[in-house]
């Protein structure tokens, strides 16, 4: 009967469960070094994470791991809200003056915004 | 009120991590040697993205990224007792202008009425655009 055919692939043999239960297993530990192998290039200098970034397959890491929370955990940065700002002095673009944080700080509220061109 | 851009170290450099959008975009530029390549590029940056704000240069040492984790792009809003007052997640997923918008709203006494208090993204590309931010378009 189709019935019992249909219900002795769902019973698999004990060899077969053995194979299964084995192939899950390396499937897990190999899901979970490919994500804590993310993590760690996450955790690195942008230079490194970046070579780590550019040898993965297209969208691999977006789609099968947690991408963004990682991320944002990994680059959230021990500097939180009410703390000191750390202070710097760095030239103007323009090379005319350097600027000193605590200095353009004295008496107005300073917005720094981060970035690059690429 | 005073706007500063911290120009940090490249995203994605050729040599490193080159990204399609940036070649479209003809943003193509390898890691710079030394500080002195380092401010060609941001000078590039600065004129090509027309960015009004005082913009500094980071160290070549990556000193002042380092203290912020501002790579690869962040805002962060000093308040005028030099503390943080905002810091927002790390970018590109977390640069978003209008939480700074409600954070100087909160922070900042009422700007007056020829004043903004809102903001553009000011460099690189768009989150929308961006590798990290829509991935399943890469």
């Amino acid at each position: 009967m189709r019935w019992d055919k249909f219900k002795s692939r769902l019973n698999p043999s004990p060899a077969t469960r053995r194979r299964l239960g084995i192939a899950a297993v390396v499937l897990a530990v190999v899901y979970l070094a490919f994500g804590s192998y993310i993590w760690w290039a996450m955790n690195q200098p942008p230079e490194t994470f970046g070579r780590v970034m550019a040898k993965m397959p297209g969208p691999v890491p977006f789609l099968l791991f947690p991408f963004e929370t990682f991320w944002m955990r990994a680059r959230a940065g021990h500097l939180q809200v009410g703390d000191a700002a750390p202070d710097f002095s760095l030239l103007k673009l323009d090379k005319t003056e350097r600027v000193q944080l605590s200095a353009l700080n004295q008496r107005q509220p300073v917005v720094l915004v981060f970035g690059s061109y690429t | 009120m005073a706007f500063l851009v911290v120009y940090i170290t490249e995203a994605h450099p050729s040599d490193v991590w080159q990204m399609q959008s940036n070649i479209k975009d003809q943003v193509v530029f390898a890691s710079p040697k030394n500080e002195e390549e380092r401010a060609f590029i941001a000078g590039a940056c600065v004129r090509k993205l027309g960015i009004k704000f005082p913009s500094v240069l980071d160290e070549f040492g990556n000193s002042t990224e380092r203290a912020y984790t501002g790579w690869p792009d962040r805002i962060y809003l000093i308040d005028a007792q030099g503390r943080v007052a905002f810091k927002s997640k790390p970018g590109p997923f977390g640069f978003l202008p209008d939480e700074l918008s409600a954070a100087l709203v909160r922070t900042v006494p009422a700007p007056t009425p020829n004043q903004s208090t809102s903001i553009q993204q000011p460099m690189g590309n768009p989150p929308a655009s961006s590798p990290l931010a829509s991935p399943a378009t890469r």
